[in-house]
């Protein structure tokens, strides 16, 4: 893995005191939209690090109102795990990587000068990992994308659009129990929920449209024409000899056009 | 005066005999049906421990019942067992246990037996996990340590017992013979609330073996070499995440079960 972490870091820190409360803490990371803050000491300096994981304990120990109480009283320096894990930001990806495999870390501190100045996640690097290009992109196999978000049938719509906006996916897939591919609901389908009436009560196999399937090793031309034809934005990628598993992936408008974007693709020559 | 504690007492050759009659003839009809049932409590320690066993009447330590333990799947055949030889089941103890546990009397005799099926559920979890067939007649040494190490209110018999089997048996990595601390440490390791009262017992140990009178010197100094050893083989298992985040709240919450006597 190529790449500096100071170029794949989150730059700055979010930081709240020892005395901060949990549940405090808790709204931090949710407002910042992120897994851990720096805990810092009386002087201002970092003394250690909360994640979401140690603010679980939270609820894991409230079993009963005296322990939900205890916890209550707890602040982030009692909870925070200290020292700070940190790596300097000339490292490489691969330096960090190692690092947090072989000692357990998911985030590390990012120093320059021995001064805190970013946070390296599990995340960034995952991220960093995606910007490879597979060597070959002509089928829907080599451009789809293999990670899909699903739901069951009975899901309610309303955590299908918690889920799509979180997990900033455009569409979701709908299996019935046996992992069966029933159809896909989209931000189109959500959008008869918002016409005034209890639509955010429904349930996905409500307001799915059927899957259209494709197979992975068709071209992108094959499923252009497909998406052209029936006006749907995204495809279905199965396996041919078991169409009723669940599907490989799914190719959306955007990939096909990302692929058409990509520097020394056809478009761009 | 003050009556002695349950399971302290002067108790007389006789009536400790009748007991450990009593188990074996137990164990030896549960042992021709090849029924899994093992000993545990004062009687299994006294049968462990050949060596050091008399230490149990010297010091005062009493037999007031029987226990076992075994599987749930053994659950019937142990009932059918013990129905012959004269026990009826209390079943109400059996259903609120959810088949944790069950209780017998014998109204002639007048002996009392619990048998524990699947685990020990009192101040913390010991699960038999496939363990029992590790020793016979009793609970491998490592759980009877662990029996004893897991009660947060631990008394003078529990205290006794532990003292006897930590001079009769050498710590090791195996269960012949020999109280197998890999096991201890694992379910130490696993749990953050019976490593702390584990810990906290095991240093009560080496200091009220420190106060018996009929106790050696030697055997003083050995009981705070085992406990010493036990705890660094303890401290020296890998924890994981979720016991490093449950050590920083420490005892700020409970870390253990209040215990419901069932008598």
């Amino acid at each position: 893995m190529t790449g500096r972490v100071r170029d794949l870091m989150h730059p700055g820190l979010i930081t709240c005191s020892m005395d901060t409360p949990l549940g405090q803490a808790a709204m931090l990371l949710v407002r910042h939209r992120v897994h851990a803050v720096v805990v810092n000491d009386r002087d201002g300096r970092p003394a250690g690090l909360l994640s979401d994981f140690d603010l679980l304990a939270g609820e894991w120990l409230s079993k009963d109102p005296e322990s939900l109480e205890a916890m209550r009283r707890m602040t982030a320096g009692d909870l925070m795990s200290a020292p700070l894990n940190t790596i300097e930001g000339e490292a490489s990806a691969s330096e960090a990587a190692e690092r947090m495999r072989r000692e357990g870390f998911h985030r590390l501190i990012v120093r320059d000068q021995g001064r805190p100045v970013g946070v390296l996640s599990i995340s960034d690097l995952v991220a960093h990992l995606a910007t490879g290009e597979p060597a070959r992109r002509e089928t829907v196999a080599d451009v789809m994308s293999h990670a899909i978000l699903v739901c069951r049938e009975e899901t309610p719509v309303r955590e299908v659009a918690r889920t799509m906006t979180e997990a900033r996916y455009r569409s979701v897939l709908v299996l019935d129990r046996d992992g069966r591919p029933r159809g896909v609901v989209s931000g189109w389908d959500l959008l008869a929920c918002l016409d005034g009436g209890d639509g955010a009560e429904a349930r996905a196999e409500q307001v799915m449209h059927p899957a259209l399937t494709i197979r992975p090793e068709a071209s992108l031309r094959e499923a252009a024409d497909l998406m052209i034809e029936h006006h749907y934005h995204r495809l279905v990628v199965i396996d041919p000899a078991r169409p009723e598993a669940v599907p490989l992936g799914i190719l959306s408008s955007y990939d096909i056009v990302s692929e058409m974007a990509r520097p020394g693709s056809v478009w761009q020559t | 005066m003050v009556p002695p504690a349950a399971g302290m007492g002067l108790q007389g050759q006789d009536e400790r005999e009748r007991f450990e009659n009593e188990v074996r003839r137990i164990l030896k009809a549960a042992g021709g049906e090849r029924l899994v049932l093992r000993l545990l409590g004062s009687l299994a320690f006294q049968m462990h421990c050949p060596r050091y066993g008399f230490l149990q009447a010297k010091l005062g330590r009493a037999y007031t019942d029987i226990d076992f333990a075994s599987y749930s799947q053994q659950a019937k055949g142990i009932r059918d067992l013990l129905g012959r030889l004269g026990y009826a089941e209390d079943r109400e103890i059996f259903v609120v246990t959810e088949g944790g546990r069950a209780i017998f009397q014998n109204p002639v005799i007048h002996m009392h037996v619990d048998v524990f099926y699947g685990k020990l559920d009192f101040s913390h979890v010991i699960p038999w996990d496939g363990r029992l067939e590790a020793d016979e007649p009793t609970i491998p040494l490592a759980e009877m340590l662990l029996e004893k190490m897991q009660i947060v209110q631990i008394n003078e018999k529990d205290v006794i017992d532990t003292i006897m089997l930590l001079l009769e048996h050498p710590l090791g990595n195996t269960d012949h013979e020999t109280i197998h601390m890999g096991r201890v440490a694992a379910l130490c390791a696993a749990d953050w609330g019976m490593w702390r009262t584990a810990t906290m017992n095991l240093g009560k140990v080496g200091l009220l073996a420190q106060g018996y009178v009929q106790l050696e010197g030697v055997d003083k100094a050995r009981v705070v070499e085992q406990v010493q050893a036990a705890l660094a083989r303890i401290e020296a298992e890998p924890k994981s995440l979720a016991w490093r985040l449950r050590a920083r709240v420490g005892d700020r919450v409970k870390w253990y079960k209040d215990v419901d006597e069932v008598q």
